[in-house]
């Protein structure tokens, strides 16, 4: 299940990012920012397992793909922001 | 027709490359502007020439960023750097998105001189110009008119010496010769994607490895509440509805090049300057050239003016240029004002029995 999301500000970023998280083995979805997680307007998300989360924020950094925050969906459809 | 033109723009293209901006037309939407399907193929689209482009220079994908022409990418860069008053060097051999760009701008300009095929020349004369109280200084890697390759390595080296930014105009060499913006040291990198390339037209590149200042400001599809133009590269400089057939087009271009042997490009481009210039010479022709050259080269005919020749040209089938070049700043400094010069340019393309049919028109026209 994809309940941990990466969120940016541009779709060049998130579509970078999705490639290097699947070149290390981890699954995601690129799509656009649900409302609550994209305060600035019109933003993009890389939504991936929260077990996949702190491996790749790692990797996000390592590859100076800069995202604006992590967010963790919860059991209500709403969304947490985390600290990774 | 023979076509010789290929400085202005390339007009034999790989196959793919129509194909691809077909495609493109049918499939695509706005990329960035909505999450459906159509709009996600033109990102990804998009995302994919990009990363050609990237990898083929050695940037970062958002380094990449696509605008209309290199005209526009220069626009970006020297605007960047560049208020009233500043003093620019720049190479005596720039076109004029270059030299109009920064008269525009209120711009001192300061062209660098030297010996047309002289690379040492040129480097010692960079070195003069450059003083630290210089804004920027741009230079072209090869000449429109004269094919000249200029030592832009070396003069990157001087300027990042000195602590000035540095902007190179890849327009002719972009798709023949290695472009390796981090090498250069340079701040920007501007091309076409219709020349070398192989590209449709109407697109073109500006390499960053600075933050560019924008030249047009609007709709990019993120940060949508912010008024200011986002700080993240690309949609820093790209806003407004991207060309997506024309960079489908690009993409599939790139992707064809990438299948090429670079080296053997080159040396075959070569070989057919050396073959026309040899003809043009036992005709007695005036020549432009020298050791550094890229398949680029003026001449004239003793016995016509430039524009009529290149009329009398075309009603016999091949396709050349005359006149400035929009670059008549290189004909003050090749001494080839005020009536410039003939211009015959090629490509991966262009075959030897094509300048065998262009030499024979040659002589009939000396007659």
């Amino acid at each position: 299940m994809y309940d941990l999301f990466f969120t940016f500000r541009s779709v060049t970023y998130g579509q970078k990012g999705r490639d290097v998280l699947a070149q290390n083995g981890i699954r995601c979805r690129l799509l656009r920012a649900p409302r609550e997680i994209a305060p600035g307007g019109c933003a993009y998300a890389l939504a991936l397992s929260e077990r996949d989360g702190t491996r790749g924020r790692t990797i996000l950094d390592r590859a100076g793909v800069r995202s604006t925050g992590s967010w963790l969906r919860l059991p209500d459809g709403g969304f947490s922001r985390l600290d990774l | 027709m023979i076509y010789l033109d290929n400085a202005a723009t390339t007009l034999r293209k790989p196959p793919q490359v129509s194909d691809a901006v077909r495609k493109a037309l049918r499939s695509c939407a706005n990329p960035g502007r909505g999450g459906h399907a159509a709009t996600v193929r033109a990102e990804e689209c998009v995302y994919r020439t990009r990363t050609l482009a990237a990898e083929c220079f050695g940037l970062e994908p958002e380094q990449v960023c696509f605008t209309g022409n290199a005209t526009d990418a220069l626009n970006i860069a020297l605007r960047t750097f560049v208020k009233p008053g500043d003093r620019v060097v720049l190479s005596g051999l720039e076109h004029n998105a270059v030299t109009r760009t920064l008269t525009g701008l209120g711009a001192e300009l300061v062209p660098v001189t030297a010996p047309l095929f002289d690379a040492d020349r040129w480097l010692e004369a960079f070195s003069d110009a450059l003083t630290p109280d210089s804004a920027v200084c741009v230079c072209l890697h090869a000449s429109n008119v004269f094919g000249t390759i200029l030592p832009v390595r070396q003069i990157g080296a001087l300027c990042a010496e000195r602590s000035i930014p540095f902007v190179v105009d890849a327009s002719q060499s972009a798709g023949l010769l290695p472009v390796r913006p981090a090498e250069w040291k340079a701040a920007f990198v501007a091309m076409p994607g219709h020349k070398g390339l192989m590209g449709p037209q109407g697109t073109g590149l500006l390499l960053c490895r600075e933050q560019p200042e924008p030249l047009r400001f609007g709709g990019t599809g993120s940060s949508s509440l912010d008024q200011n133009m986002p700080a993240e590269l690309p949609d820093r400089v790209e806003a407004g509805t991207l060309n997506v057939p024309g960079i489908a087009g690009l993409g599939a271009a790139l992707a064809w090049l990438r299948q090429q042997n670079p080296e053997e490009l080159l040396r075959r481009e070569r070989m057919l300057l050396a073959f026309a210039l040899r003809g043009l010479r036992t005709m007695g022709v005036q020549t432009w050239s020298g050791p550094d050259q890229i398949g680029v080269l003026s001449f004239r005919l003793n016995n016509l003016d430039n524009e009529e020749a290149a009329t009398r040209y075309a009603n016999a089938g091949i396709a050349l240029r005359a006149g400035l070049h929009c670059a008549p700043l290189a004909h003050r400094t090749g001494g080839t004002l005020p009536n410039g010069t003939v211009r015959l340019s090629l490509s991966v393309f262009t075959e030897q029995k094509e300048l065998e049919g262009f030499l024979a028109v040659t002589k009939r026209l000396l007659k």
